[in-house]
């Protein structure tokens, strides 16, 4: 039951950020946005994988069947990368803030003139 | 170790280490040890796992691996030549995002492509933004916002298969020939080829990619086009290979091919124009991957004769604007150098696929492995690159001598070369046939700009709201054409 739940709230964080995305014009929300539906991806992948009554798989820890480790694994590489790339996405907010003034995306679609 | 995962760290190991400094000569050592691991597992070797656990990352070198290996380092070492007046970061990064790209060929694992694809889109908008010049720094956010769009979608169908399949290896999925009919499923895979579909730039998904590739400096806009934008194809290829889907990925293929080239047609900035162009062409790849068998083979060949040719254009073009500070072609014409119109003469023979070039080689090795329907599609997207292509006949009339052919020369001789070793090998090719079919389109295209080129229609725009739109709309298209295919 906590797997579909979190599969569920999963799909939902990754529906809202999506639509967040979509819907504001200022860029640091719409990386907001994106970083809220990678959220929901990551807590979808780990719920997929979940099993009822599972042990954590750790060696030591609980007896009977252990949780699938793989999807933890893969998700601590997911968040580093989730990571990286908005920290440098936001390097590049800051960069066209200083230069173009704006963070609108209507203004910033404008062309500005050079070479 | 395996040798050629040898070769793959080394790569990124002097891509680090250049980072420190002596950018230049790491990039050179890279290359030279990539070809020494690639002399070395040529001509390939089975499937491995790596890490010996029941959770290791498959790898295999097969032919696409081969292939793009090859490409791979002819382009760095293209670039590295034309860009070595460049210090600072741009080198190593060039070099840790080449290193990427041979780690990628080899992956059979939906997790490893993910992380591969990630990184060497990371490093992309760091090149693509490199000179930070607003505009380009502009295109380079577009493009991480409308990648990691696409990569949560495939994150997303990871879990969907991940959970119905218990597995993420290519061959062991596609041993248990899995039932696309479970929704749950295929609209896993829907969303799988949604996120490779926007790495690889295609029309719909990948709408990031005429700006950034276009506003891009000049040797990554050669880079970016003609290797990272293939590891979205290879992507694509990998899971064709894994889940029985090549009927959506030969309609994407046509989508792709046709939308590229409606947009390639009416464009007058000249790297935004080849920009386009690689959209288009990624159809002829992506048809080749969706009917499998020989086509797939003649699709390779064709990502190389595209790599090579494309790189070449865009290092001319970009010189000639670079010369000029100008960037839309009839302002251009009659200003370039002898150089950069030789560069663009010999990459628009080859694009067009006239013989004796690369493009012709490996346009009649995709054409002789596809059924005849296919075959009038592919010629259909011919003319269409003749078209748009006429449009650069204006440019190739030399104003001096100045400057050198720089990386363009290694270019133009590996057309050239492949060329050649592509009318040897495939004996269909020396017929009177195949050389006036090629002709022949060439000639539809020409006529088919004097018909056009008066008409200047208003085609939509793509922003950054409409490009994630169209990507989402997309997704959820492809899992419905995986469900009902």
């Amino acid at each position: 039951m906590e797997g579909i739940a979190a599969a569920a709230l999963g799909i939902a964080l990754g529906g809202s950020g999506l639509w967040t995305l979509v819907r504001r014009r200022n860029v640091i929300w719409k990386l907001l946005g994106l970083n809220v539906a990678a959220g929901g991806a990551i807590l979808f992948l780990v719920a997929v994988a979940h099993r009822p009554g599972a042990r954590p798989a750790i060696e030591g820890l609980g007896s009977g069947p252990a949780a699938d480790p793989l999807p933890q694994a893969l998700v601590l590489t997911a968040i580093v990368i989730h990571f990286a790339t908005l920290a440098l996405a936001l390097v590049y907010v800051i960069f066209l803030t200083e230069h173009r003034h704006t963070q609108d995306v209507h203004k910033l679609e404008r062309e500005p003139e050079e070479p | 170790m395996n040798v050629a995962l040898t070769g793959v760290l080394t790569y990124l190991a002097l891509g680090v280490v250049g980072l420190l400094g002596r950018g230049r000569l790491c990039a050179a050592l890279a290359i030279l040890a990539g070809l020494a691991a690639l002399a070395a597992w040529a001509p390939g070797f089975p499937e491995r796992v790596m890490g010996g656990l029941p959770w290791g990352v498959p790898v295999a070198g097969d032919t696409l691996a081969l292939a793009f290996w090859a490409l791979i380092l002819f382009v760095h070492a293209a670039v590295l030549w034309h860009e070595r007046h460049r210090t600072g970061a741009f080198h190593p990064l060039l070099t840790l995002l080449m290193g990427t790209c041979l780690g990628t060929v080899f992956s059979r694992d939906l997790f490893n492509l993910y992380v591969a694809l990630e990184l060497a889109s990371l490093l992309s908008f760091l090149l693509a933004g490199y000179e930070g010049k607003a505009r380009a720094v502009w295109a380079s956010l577009q493009y991480l916002v409308l990648a990691t769009v696409g990569m949560t979608l495939y994150l997303f169908g990871l879990g969907l298969v991940y959970g119905k399949l218990g597995t993420l290896s290519i061959s062991e999925i596609a041993v248990r020939s899995p039932d696309l009919s479970d929704p749950a499923l295929a609209v896993g895979v829907g969303l799988l080829l949604a996120g490779a579909a926007v790495k690889g730039g295609l029309f719909l998904f990948g709408l990031w990619l005429p700006p950034a590739h276009g506003y891009a400096p000049t040797g990554v806009s050669a880079v970016l086009s003609g290797v990272v934008v293939k590891m979205g194809a290879v992507a694509l290829a990998r899971l064709s290979e894994a889940f029985p889907v090549g009927p959506v990925l030969v309609a994407l293929g046509i989508l792709t091919g046709f939308g590229g080239l409606l947009y390639a047609l009416w464009e007058q900035d000249i790297k935004v124009f080849l920009a386009f162009h690689t959209v288009s062409q990624l159809g002829y790849l992506l048809i080749g991957f969706g009917l499998g068998g020989p086509a797939a083979l003649g699709a390779i060949l064709y990502a190389v004769a595209h790599g090579l040719f494309k790189g070449l254009l865009f290092l001319a073009a970009g010189t000639g604007i670079e010369g000029m500070g100008v960037r839309s072609i009839p302002a251009l014409a009659g200003h370039l150098s002898l150089p950069v119109v030789l560069g663009l003469g010999v990459g628009t023979w080859a694009i067009v696929g006239l013989p004796p070039l690369a493009g012709f080689a490996a346009k009649g090795a995709l054409a002789a492995g596809v059924p005849s329907a296919a075959k009038w599609v592919l010629f259909a997207l011919g003319v269409g690159t003749a078209a748009s292509f006429s449009k650069l006949i204006p440019l190739l009339r030399p104003a001096g001598r100045q400057g050198g052919l720089g990386g363009m020369g290694l270019l133009m001789g590996a057309v050239v070369g492949f060329g050649l070793w592509g009318l040897a090998e495939f004996s269909g090719l020396m017929t009177p046939g195949a050389w006036g079919e090629a002709f022949l389109g060439a000639g539809a295209g020409y006529v088919l700009y004097l018909a056009v080129r008066r008409f200047h229609p208003r085609l939509p725009r793509f922003t950054l709201d409409r490009a994630a739109v169209a990507t989402l709309l997309g997704a959820v298209g492809l899992a419905l054409g995986v469900l009902l295919a």
